[in-house]
């Protein structure tokens, strides 16, 4: 077993190069973080844990399946765990799971509540910061995981407006989290 | 996709939002496209800052030990979901090799014939088949053991490290249970191959009439 350097773009260039310590690395550095990633969109432990687990069979199965060119190596591991989830998801048809984890969120996604004041709600807070249309269209694709057309069906709104508020939703959202200031904007 | 670029789909790929094909052919595209590529890596970076502001757990222990044996073969000889496992290939050998002395006997045991048989069935189900795990509580002193089993509870395969002697298989149910068999010591491991029909929740080793481990399976 090689010793595992220390540096994140160390064990990424490795995880490039298809090193077996590296995906070890990899899995014990964010373990919880997919693990959480998985059981949020699963709703169930021994769900989640197959569902990382053949996300990294799949990576490890497939030689170019990460480059340093796609960026950094966790938030690469956790889309592609949070995608593995989706498709599973999507598979098994659970969507009444899904319903009962947003239950602060009323069937027609025009409002979020507030009450709830630990940390997870402050992803709910920035997306009432978000125009009521991005909102809309961020909250079917990231907490009902549908597909862009499923999307554009349901609200009756053409594939490229969807698109284009996801794309607009999705970056003001990680904008107001990061900065921790919301972005006011109707 | 081709030559063309990702217009807004960096995003919709981010969030799972596209469609199985198109994903497969973003991929494609981005293995040659650095421009689309950096693109990506911000919707990445974007869905996994909201990702990592949900409620977070922690992993299950074991699971450090599941994704390791992943990588411990080279890749492009494992199959999706009935991973190639090294300690069960060791299980397996030393299994053999425990068997070894029974070869001499096998012409003249028909029975001990029937029971290998059996036995590599249980090796080649597990090398072949998609089945899950669940590790055995064991009390203090008792051997540490495991099952794997199909997720259609078609089989079950019992195995039981550095045991000394047999242990006995219990289905535990609705108070009840039911003697599956036992799981014999071949070397240094006992393994009991148990093709099955139904679904078992809760199984249990017993040293004679006193249970020394019991396991949780998930279905």
């Amino acid at each position: 077993m090689v010793p595992a350097p220390e540096g994140d773009d160390a064990v990424a260039a490795a995880f490039a190069a298809h090193r077996g310590w590296a995906f070890g690395e990899a899995y014990r550095r964010y373990a919880s973080l997919l693990y959480s990633t998985a059981y949020n969109v699963l709703g169930g432990s021994e769900e989640a844990q197959d569902c990382v687990a053949d996300a990294f069979a799949r990576l490890w199965r497939i030689p170019d399946a990460y480059s340093t060119a796609r960026g950094n190596l966790r938030n690469f591991l956790v889309v592609c765990v949070r995608n593995e989830a989706i498709s599973r998801r999507r598979q098994l048809g659970r969507q009444a799971r899904l319903e009962s984890r947003l239950a602060a969120m009323p069937p027609e996604h025009t409002e979020l509540k507030l009450s709830d004041p630990i940390e997870r709600d402050r992803v709910r807070r920035a997306l009432l910061e978000l125009p009521a249309e991005q909102r809309t269209a961020l909250a079917l694709a990231y907490y009902d995981g549908k597909t862009h057309s499923e999307i554009a069906a349901e609200l009756r709104e053409p594939l490229g407006t969807i698109k284009s508020r996801i794309k607009l939703g999705l970056r003001k959202l990680a904008s107001a989290l990061e900065s921790g200031a919301l972005t006011r904007e109707r | 996709m081709g030559d063309t670029h990702l217009g807004d789909l960096a995003e919709l790929h981010a969030l799972g939002a596209l469609h199985a094909d198109e994903s497969a052919a973003l991929e494609a595209h981005l293995r040659g496209c650095s421009d689309c590529a950096a693109q990506v890596a911000a919707a990445h970076h974007d869905v996994a800052l909201v990702a990592s502001m949900e409620t977070q757990r922690n992993a299950p222990p074991q699971m450090a030990h599941r994704i390791e044996r992943i990588f411990l073969i080279p890749p492009g000889r494992r199959s999706r979901s009935a991973p190639f496992s090294w300690p069960m290939a060791g299980l397996a050998a030393a299994f053999l090799i425990g068997m070894l002395p029974s070869l001499y006997f096998w012409k003249q045991n028909a029975s001990l014939h029937g029971a290998m048989l059996v036995q590599t069935a249980a090796m080649e189900r597990l090398a072949t088949t998609p089945h899950r795990t669940a590790f055995f509580r064991a009390t203090p002193g008792a051997p540490p053991a495991e099952v794997a089993y199909a997720p259609d509870g078609s089989w079950y395969v019992v195995m039981v490290h550095g045991a000394s002697k047999a242990l006995t298989v219990a289905w535990m149910h609705g108070g009840a249970r039911t003697l599956l068999g036992s799981a014999v010591p071949r070397g240094t491991a006992a393994m009991l191959y148990l093709p099955k029909s139904h679904r078992m929740d809760q199984l249990a080793l017993m040293d004679g009439e006193r249970i020394v481990a019991d396991a949780q399976l998930s279905w």
